[in-house]
């Protein structure tokens, strides 16, 4: 951790040469922006070698291990794991049930999404700022509880069943809120937030002339969304997809709670390992990867594809919202407050059980009892403040260096063409591509010795494990939002600096970094409040002394307390709302484009 | 001042600039002039260092800066967009570069002070940038480039984002201001109009060559070639046949029976065949019409083609034939867009309210002018 | 530069986060427990340790026992516990085939020798009977299922939860006794995967985890599961209305042994060695077993100090006999099969 940020802050203080003689980062062809002006091409060699072998390091290499993990038995090099992999119908069954399903949630999530952003961003109707941040809630459902709240919400003897048992007096409950279906439903719950606010961002951006002006050459509404506005959208729908693909690929709590027999490999992971099948663990690991990376591969492809740089003038025209009248009014404003509830009946619930004093709450249709019991239960626990410090603590030391890294990468990667510009790409987005289980197990392996000659360290058991954890995975959703800040710079602001006399690190500092800040900051609270809740790779290598908040709820529900995992939760989910809101409305008043 | 010694830039598969030299004397201001993509624009970016030139020098000052990074080059930029800072006020923007030199707090106020007083801005310093009028951002980042006083200016487009009302005013009010100051300055611009109101000289490019660098005048009057003439100003061209030669000076057979006198391009070209095909250019105010004489519409109107005024071209027997398109009133010129008989349009620009001819007309060159003539390949 | 004020005040913020949480230890000497527990008994075992040793700090992670084999190979080179406390036999067994864990003999050993490793490396300290659970609103203790064989009758098709058995070291105890039943009685396991296949139909769910697993019990969900002593009477003593039933099948209950053992390089030997002879004393045996319905493994325990319901059992009980070895071999491999080819097709 001490080492990670060293070779930016090196290269960024040191005294660049004047010479730019020699071009030591050769152009590529055919890259976006090869022909720019290059500022000291030495001071960007230095920060572009070192992130990258800083993330070849932190993302790539730990997987090795997975990897070669997968290839050895009896300490030979062997495919018989791939052999039995491929040979078994389950795990066959499993590799397309995650494609799948993944697909599937994508297309779904996309559907909850995209509309909803277009709702709360193309009309006008009273309580939309409300609504269009309550709309982003399920971004703080904590993958734990989250899951939680679906069975006490959906579950055949939850909330909804129950009701609709008892109202038409049903002797078996409606539904069973098990199998893929259930999945879909809790993946797309929870995943459409990204197409949500990614669409929303690109909506905001978007200008509002490209409209016009495709309706004043003719082109009817519909062409004009399929011809104009949906282009412009690609990139930000593209972006949400792979998000919302890769979650779905790692996600683990859904299908296991949800699954029933329905096998995907992120469980099938988590089998293998408790049965003691390291090595099989291992192949399904490099395999679920595999798919990610491939996705990831045609994804960006497509991106690379079509980019759309600032062809305005940089002049954001006041984004123009439809009023209906009077009668539509009243109905968008009311199936508006009727989709968010609906979207946000998981905390609801999860607010409920908090008050649900222990056992009592069994087969009725809503709880018997009602107290603040779990709240005083929890509070009188001398230990309640120290998870909550851990995880904030932890948490911004990761977004920190998140956010050093995310800005040079993402300088390195839309601002400058070089050999390797591919590999950084790639690397900044792999960690999306790997669970966080594997993460976790790949961590825990590397830096479990201490061979520094290997690039291996001893941090298993330390506090700087975790921080590290919550780093790698949050490289993606930072370095993302810095390129999509960077691309939306006008390259000549930072030409006007250097014309005026600043060197690269003055340019960097009083230009680029406080019109990037905005978009890098709501990245980074995004991330901050994911490292907040993180418990997929905490669960693995947590210490007591690092215990974070989603360690606290899981104690909470080993020891069969819901109630008081609900109120945990709820305090959770409070302070992430707090820091967001404090977050955006530091960010929203400070320089916008 | 500033010299570019045969600079060229090359992407992978284009030559975006090739081999351009010129040199530029102090207080001079120079024009970069051509259609979109003729190089103009990478080279003022080399000449600012944000392109490196493939090959060539560039000295200004006689001190080679081709490998020299902007921020050292003591040269101001205004871009085509202005570029201002967003998130600072008008003064932090002007103040940008002093700062970044590292000018004294005092030293600072003042010269932004004077910066914003030239441009007729005091009293902005505090204002976001964003508030301010598209003349007012022009000026602001007018303002910037010269605040620390920069020996060479660069303007990218300085006008083009502005409305045909202020641009002309604005051009003005910016030459004015920029010989007040003293300073070099070279502006790119694919406006003719532009460059002419702007500039002492002038370089005309295309496809990635300097075609011709001269004054307004020159340009206008002696066009290096036929890209020139038809880039700066209005020009009509005709085909033409050379029939004899004297020196420069040269007859040619316009269609069956027209003879007009021309200048032959000196560089060549047509000149080392004395009957070759050329390309005549005439500018519309150096044509007249003539009413078309007797019943005869497509006859013989060079019936007395041996007559020797024929050869000044001013006379009906080497009239063209043809007949009047429109006629539009332009204020302080007339014009006609004339059909030819088997020929192109031409465009005649008359002094004043001309006559409002119809129907069939002859066009004739005006007298004792010799016009321009290029080899036929030449376009 | 009002930004830059703005910057100010975050770090400030952010640094006085850092500093309020960084306060280290209070001086004493520290005990991590690796245990699944979980935080009730812990929390007792916790407050008596201390209790007697006023200079330690006893630090417990709460978390499977699967979990605590994994993290201790993870930290092998970098030991992070003092003790493992709580896990069946076969987990115990692998960590010390993998030398995680170290021999050591607690002044109570001779007592619980028939549940621990001969070599020392760890020792029983409780027994967790299996057996059958039923939810005692819906079933009264007459009609449940009164032998393993009975959750096959057609009363209980879809209406039996079990815990999914590739996580459950009980749920594999209960297969794995299925199965060497099996090849008692035939000489294959062939019959006993059958008979797996037909529990398989009468099961309505493999839930993730205990939690969830007495959660459907408790909304009745499913009636009938197979299920652990402690756990269900710790959770009929809580008061609330869960209103679970247990039934001892009287041809056999398999008895987990429950152990623990001083971790490989403990960070602090001593410390873990007096937590060992702490958890294993009568008086801590006979408290875990009044406060949290353990059932002692040592055999020198008066059955007239334990509380009537584990006394109960005690008699009832008609111990299983398991081939832990067998099952220890052959157990992945059970499971797997199982896995792939009985699991939603019975």
């Amino acid at each position: 951790m001490t080492e990670e940020p060293s070779p930016a802050s090196r290269a960024a203080t040191s005294a660049p040469e004047p010479s730019a003689i020699s071009h030591t980062l050769s152009p590529v062809p055919g890259s976006v922006t090869p022909h720019r002006w290059r500022p000291k091409v030495r001071v960007t060699t230095l920060l572009g070698v070192g992130i990258t072998l800083l993330l070849l390091w932190l993302v790539l290499y730990p997987n090795l291990f997975v990897f070669v993990d997968s290839l050895r038995a009896r300490g030979e090099f062997t495919m018989e794991h791939y052999q039995r992999f491929f040979a078994s119908r389950s795990e066959r069954e499993a590799l397309w049930n995650s494609v799948w399903l993944s697909g599937a949630s994508v297309l779904l999530s996309g559907l909850i999404g995209i509309p909803l952003a277009f709702l709360f961003s193309r009309y006008e109707f009273p309580g939309r700022t409300i609504l269009g941040g309550l709309a982003a809630m399920p971004v703080l459902l904590p993958p734990l509880v989250g899951v939680i709240a679906f069975l006490f919400l959906y579950g055949e003897s939850g909330f909804l069943a129950r009701g609709i048992q008892e109202l038409f007096g049903l002797a078996l409950p409606p539904w069973r809120f098990t199998g893929p279906w259930a999945i879909l439903l809790v993946h797309a719950y929870t995943m459409y937030v990204y197409f949500f606010l990614f669409t929303s961002a690109a909506l905001s951006r978007l200008d509002r002339g490209y409209g016009e002006a495709a309706a004043a050459l003719g082109a009817s509404p519909v062409t004009a969304f399929r011809r104009v506005t949906l282009p412009m959208l690609a990139p930000a729908l593209v972006g949400a997809s792979l998000l919302v693909f890769m979650t779905s690929m790692g996600s683990f709590s859904a299908p296991y709670v949800f699954g029933g027999g329905f096998r995907v490999l992120a469980t099938q992971i988590f089998v293998s390992k408790l049965n003691g099948e390291p090595a099989i663990a291992a192949v399904e690991t490099v395999v679920l990867a595999a798919v990610s990376i491939l996705f990831l591969a045609l994804l960006q492809r497509y991106e690379a594809r079509r980019e759309y740089t600032g062809a305005g003038k940089g002049t954001v025209s006041g984004l123009h919202r439809i009023r209906l009248g009077r009668r539509g009014t009243i109905l968008l404003t009311l199936s508006a407050w009727a989709l968010v509830g609906f979207l946000l009946l998981p905390h609801a619930t999860v607010l409920l059980v908090s008050f649900v004093p222990e056992g009592t709450w069994t087969t009725e249709f809503i709880p018997p009892a009602w107290s603040t019991a779990n709240y005083t239960s929890l509070f009188s626990e001398s230990e309640l403040l120290t998870p909550i410090l851990n995880s904030l603590r932890m948490a911004t030391i990761a977004t920190l260096a998140n956010v050093v890294l995310a800005f040079v990468a993402a300088y390195l990667l839309v601002r400058r063409g070089f050999r390797g510009k591919r590999l950084l790409g790639a690397l900044v987005i792999l960690p999306w591509a790997l669970p966080g289980t594997v993460l976790a197990v790949s961590l825990a392996t590397t830096f479990s010795v201490n061979q520094p000659l290997a690039g291996r360290f001893l941090l298993v058991g330390t506090f700087a494990i975790l921080p590290l954890a919550y780093f790698i995975r949050n490289i993606p959703l930072v370095t993302r939002a810095a390129m999509t800040s960077f691309r939306q710079l006008d390259p000549s602001l930072e030409e006007a600096s250097a014309s005026l006399g600043a060197d690269w690190t003055t340019t960097m500092r009083r230009v680029a970094l406080p019109i990037v800040l905005p978009g890098l900051a709501a990245g980074a609270l995004l991330a901050f409040v994911t490292a907040l809740g993180e418990f997929v790779a905490s669960v693995m290598l947590y210490t007591f002394r690092t215990r974070p908040i989603s360690i606290a709820i899981l104690s909470e529900l080993r020891a069969f307390n819901f109630g008081g995992a609900a109120a945990y939760a709820v305090l959770l989910i409070a302070l992430m709302a707090v820091v967001l809101l404090i977050g955006y409305g530091k960010v929203s008043d400070g320089p916008t484009q | 001042m500033l010299t570019l010694e045969s600079l060229s830039k090359r992407f992978e598969s284009t030559t975006a600039v090739d081999s351009l030299s010129l040199e530029l004397g102090r207080g001079e201001f120079l024009s970069l002039l051509g259609p979109s993509g003729c190089g103009k624009t990478t080279s003022l970016r080399m000449i600012a260092g944000f392109e490196s030139p493939s090959s060539g020098r560039i000295l200004v000052n006689g001190r080679d800066v081709t490998h020299v990074s902007p921020r050292k080059r003591d040269t101001g930029m205004v871009f085509q967009n202005y570029a201002l800072f967003p998130h600072l006020d008008v003064f932090e923007n002007v103040a940008f570069g002093l700062k970044a030199r590292g000018a004294a707090g005092a030293e600072i106020s003042r010269k932004v002070a004077a910066a914003l007083e030239r441009v007729d801005l005091s009293g902005y310093e505090r204002r976001p940038v964003q508030d301010l009028s598209g003349g007012q951002q022009q000026r602001v980042a007018l303002a910037r480039a010269l605040a620390p006083e920069p020996p060479l200016l660069l303007l990218d487009e300085p006008l083009s984002n502005l409305d045909a009302a202020l641009r002309e005013r604005t051009r003005d009010e910016l030459r004015t201001l920029l010989k007040a100051v003293g300073i070099t300055a070279v502006f790119v611009t694919h406006d003719q109009e532009e460059a002419f109101a702007l500039s002492d000289r002038i370089a005309v490019m295309n496809l990635g060559q300097l075609r011709q660098l001269g004054t307004p005048e020159e340009l206008y009057r002696s066009p290096a070639d036929a890209f020139v003439a038809s880039f700066v100003g209005r020009a009509n061209f005709l085909d033409a046949r050379v029939v004899s030669r004297d020196g420069d000076l040269a007859e040619v057979m316009i269609g069956e029976h027209a003879r007009w006198r021309v200048r032959l391009d000196s560089d060549g070209g047509a000149g080392s065949s004395s009957d070759g095909d050329v390309r005549v250019m005439v500018r519309p105010e150096l044509l007249r019409l003539l009413p078309a004489g007797g019943d005869d519409p497509g006859g013989n109107p060079g019936a007395d083609g041996n007559d020797d005024t024929a050869l000044s071209g001013g006379s009906r027997g080497n009239g063209l034939p043809g007949w009047i398109v429109e006629r539009r009133f332009a204020g302080s010129t007339t014009q006609y867009r004339v059909q030819l008989f088997g020929a192109p349009e031409l465009l005649v620009s008359v002094p004043g309210h001309g006559p409002r001819l119809e129907g069939r007309v002859l066009v004739v060159a005006e007298e004792g002018v010799p016009l321009r003539a290029f080899p036929r390949s030449g376009l | 530069m009002s930004l830059k004020r703005r910057y100010v005040t975050i770090l400030t913020a952010l640094s006085l986060a850092f500093l309020t949480a960084c306060g280290g230890g209070d001086g004493r000497q520290i005990l991590v427990v690796y245990s699944p527990h979980g935080p009730d008994l812990l929390k007792t075992f916790e407050a008596r340790f201390e209790e007697a040793n006023p200079d330690v700090d006893v630090q417990w992670l709460d978390m499977g026992s699967q979990e605590v084999l994994d993290r201790l190979r993870s930290e092998k080179a970098n030991p992070q516990a003092d003790v493992w406390f709580g896990g069946p036999r076969q987990l115990f067994q692998a960590a010390a085939d993998e030398q995680l864990i170290e021999a050591y003999s607690p002044p109570w050993a001779a007592a619980a020798a028939e549940y621990s490793d001969p070599q020392g490396r760890f020792h029983g300290v409780y027994l967790t009977p299996l057996m059958i659970a039923y939810n005692s609103a819906v079933v009264d203790s007459a009609s449940a299922p009164q032998e393993w064989d009975d959750i096959l009758n057609p009363e209980w098709a879809d209406r039996v939860l079990i815990r999914d058995p590739m996580a459950s070291g009980t749920m594999r105890t209960i297969f794995g006794m299925v199965l060497q039943r099996s090849i008692r009685e035939t000489g294959s396991v062939d019959a006993g995967f059958e008979w797996l296949r037909r529990l398989d139909g009468q099961t309505r769910e493999y839930t993730l985890n205990p939690t969830i697993l007495y959660q459907k019990l408790a909304r009745q969900e499913g009636v009938v599961t197979l299920w652990d002593l402690p756990d269900i009477l710790d959770i009929q003593s809580r008061g609330g209305s869960y209103p679970f039933g247990f039934i001892f099948p009287l041809t056999g209950t398999p008895l987990v042994e429950d152990g623990v053992a001083v971790v490989a390089g403990a960070p602090d030997q001593e410390l873990a060695r007096r937590f060992v002879d702490f958890v294993g004393s009568e008086s801590e045996v006979i408290t875990a077993a009044r406060k949290h319905f353990r059932l002692p493994a040592r055999s020198d325990i008066p059955s007239d100090s334990l509380p009537e319901t584990l006394q109960r059992a005690r008699d009832v009980i008609n111990p299983e006999p398991i081939n832990w070895q067998l099952l220890n071999e052959r157990g992945s491999e059970w499971m797997r099969y199982w896995d792939d080819n009985i699991r939603g097709r019975g």
